[in-house]
């Protein structure tokens, strides 16, 4: 299972962007990153091969 | 009163649609400072708008009768404050689409109602604005993130209301509130004008008593926009002109772990609604998709970093101003890998094929549209199987499949527990909503649950007022 990135490491990210976070702000981040990070590799294992993505707004045809 | 109900006492020169407006600020004089619905009371451009429609010689089908919308959507000159800080000098200079759609419909705009901060939650608590409170029971929650919507209908504080659904937005707080709300398709309806969450699941729709109500207010709204390339070309079927159908011949297919999952007494009612549809002719047949426990780690795959790109300038600019519990769901989506967001919608794709092929088999969904009844305010974990788990996380299962691959769904009172409303989620096909407000219409022609009213302080007003 991926780790939960370190509050250091979701600092990097976020003020990477230009953003400036609080710890507290990056504590509320990682708990949910901890419920999340489970389900989406759980997420990937459902994906056959070449499956291509839906598109972003599910035109008529697919539905 | 009812849309429909009162749409026919205007056209027959009954009531006035001065007298109309006037009765509704009547109501929301007097209950609205316990409940907080709204945002914005727009005591005196609707009446001037009560008083242009009485000289207009054309009539719409909503001719005169007042509606209120959630704070996200644009009323041209009424700010437009997301129940936010970050956007309260926000004063759009346009209507949005589905509003210019109502007026052209002959609809007077109440109000602008409260909401989860930037429709980004499900307990309308915003910290900015206050808590909505559940017209059933004060103490509690009305859901959300549309809660002023809910309590606006349950309390009668306005005939109709617009609100959105991203994961839940629309379905939830109707089922806590005991109101009668549809999440349309994806596309059916468009989002111009309206303050986005994530855009590839937005969605704008009705929550008022009933599904005729609803079927009223998505014909006024529904169709193609040119300015939103989200909204499909497809046909606008005539919602309420199909209402009367019945459900003799419809597969319903139920989603047993989710009416297993649910607190049993709320299992026990949808069951209970569930042969109901079954006497009156629909077969009910137990379906279980595999795609659904998975659909909201999906959804959420995507809708992180979609409201995050949407917020990106306020993030650098005004991160402070956010509630603790958006800017925490805001810069998630920053920290995430741009290739989950491909492999979401990949996951998608799956999704879509297998709930394609659900619908091969059966013409409606059924399920319990909420788990759990509403928390407290200020209490965000709930009890689900004898676990205490968060709140939003019991809610995903039951909304979030529907809204990942763009179905109709609705939520429909179907009975009480504790004295606080249950809700039956049908779901259709995608652009299937003619037939989910067919059989929420017939039910409710065979029930009774979506008249009952809050017993709470609300309802002793509510006898004061009549």
């Amino acid at each position: 299972m991926a780790s939960i990135p370190s509050l250091a490491e979701l600092r990097t990210l976020v003020e990477a962007q230009g953003v400036t976070p609080t710890d507290r702000d990056l504590e509320a981040v990682r708990a949910f990153l901890e419920v999340l990070l489970p389900a989406w590799e759980e997420m990937e294992g459902l994906v056959p091969a070449h499956t291509p993505p839906a598109g972003l707004f599910l035109p008529p045809e697919d539905g | 009163m009812t849309v429909a109900g009162l749409a026919r006492r205007l056209q027959a020169r009954e009531l006035s649609p001065r007298e109309a407006v006037e009765r509704y600020l009547k109501r929301i004089e007097a209950l609205d400072g316990q409940l907080n619905a709204y945002i914005t009371v727009r005591a005196e451009e609707a009446l001037a708008e009560a008083a242009a429609l009485e000289g207009a010689s054309e009539r719409g089908p909503l001719w005169g009768v007042p509606i209120a919308v959630k704070d996200v959507i644009d009323v041209a000159g009424t700010p437009t404050t997301a129940a936010s800080r970050v956007l309260a000098d926000n004063v759009p200079a346009q209507d949005s689409f589905v509003v210019a759609r109502l007026r052209a419909a002959g609809a007077i705009l109440l109000g602008k109602l409260n909401l989860h901060e930037f429709a980004y939650g499900a307990l309308t608590t915003s910290p900015h604005f206050g808590p909505v409170r559940n017209p059933w029971s004060l103490e509690r929650v009305c859901g959300g993130s549309s809660g002023g919507n809910g309590a606006a209908a349950a309390a009668d504080l306005a005939a109709g209301t617009l609100g959105t659904d991203t994961a839940g937005s629309i379905r939830i707080p109707a089922c806590y509130c005991g109101a009668t709300g549809l999440r349309p398709s994806t596309g059916r309806v468009s989002n111009g004008g309206v303050v986005p969450v994530a855009w590839s699941f937005d969605t704008v729709g009705p929550i008022a008593r009933t599904a005729e109500d609803c079927a009223l207010l998505l014909a006024a709204i529904a169709g193609r926009d040119p300015g939103d390339p989200s909204t499909v070309d497809a046909p606008v079927p005539d919602y309420p002109g199909r209402l009367d159908g019945g459900v003799r011949g419809l597969r319903i297919g139920v989603v047993e772990s989710l009416v297993g999952g649910a607190d049993p007494r709320i299992g026990a009612a949808v069951e209970s609604a569930l042969e109901e549809l079954r006497s009156l002719g629909a077969t009910l047949t137990p379906i279980a998709p595999a795609i659904l426990p998975h659909a909201g780690a999906i959804q959420q795959a995507m809708q992180f970093q979609e409201a995050a790109e949407a917020h990106r300038e306020w993030l650098h600019t005004r991160l402070t101003d956010y509630g603790d519990d958006v800017r925490a769901r805001l810069l998630v989506g920053l920290v995430l890998p741009s290739t989950l967001y491909v492999t979401g919608q990949r996951a998608r794709r799956v999704a879509f094929e297998e709930l394609r092929r659900t619908f091969e088999q059966v013409d409606l969904v059924a399920a319990p549209t909420m788990p759990v009844l509403p928390p407290r305010i200020g209490e965000e974990t709930v009890e689900v199987d004898g676990r205490e788990v968060p709140y939003r996380l019991a809610l995903v299962p039951y909304n979030s499949p529907w809204s990942l691959v763009g179905s109709p769904a609705a939520s429909v009172p179907c009975g009480l527990v504790e004295g606080l409303p249950v809700g039956l989620a049908l779901v259709g096909p995608r652009l299937g909503e003619e037939t989910v407000l067919r059989a929420a219409h017939a039910f409710q022609q065979a029930t009774d649950w979506h008249e009952r009213r809050p017993s709470s302080a609300a309802r002793r007003h509510s006898a004061s007022l009549r």
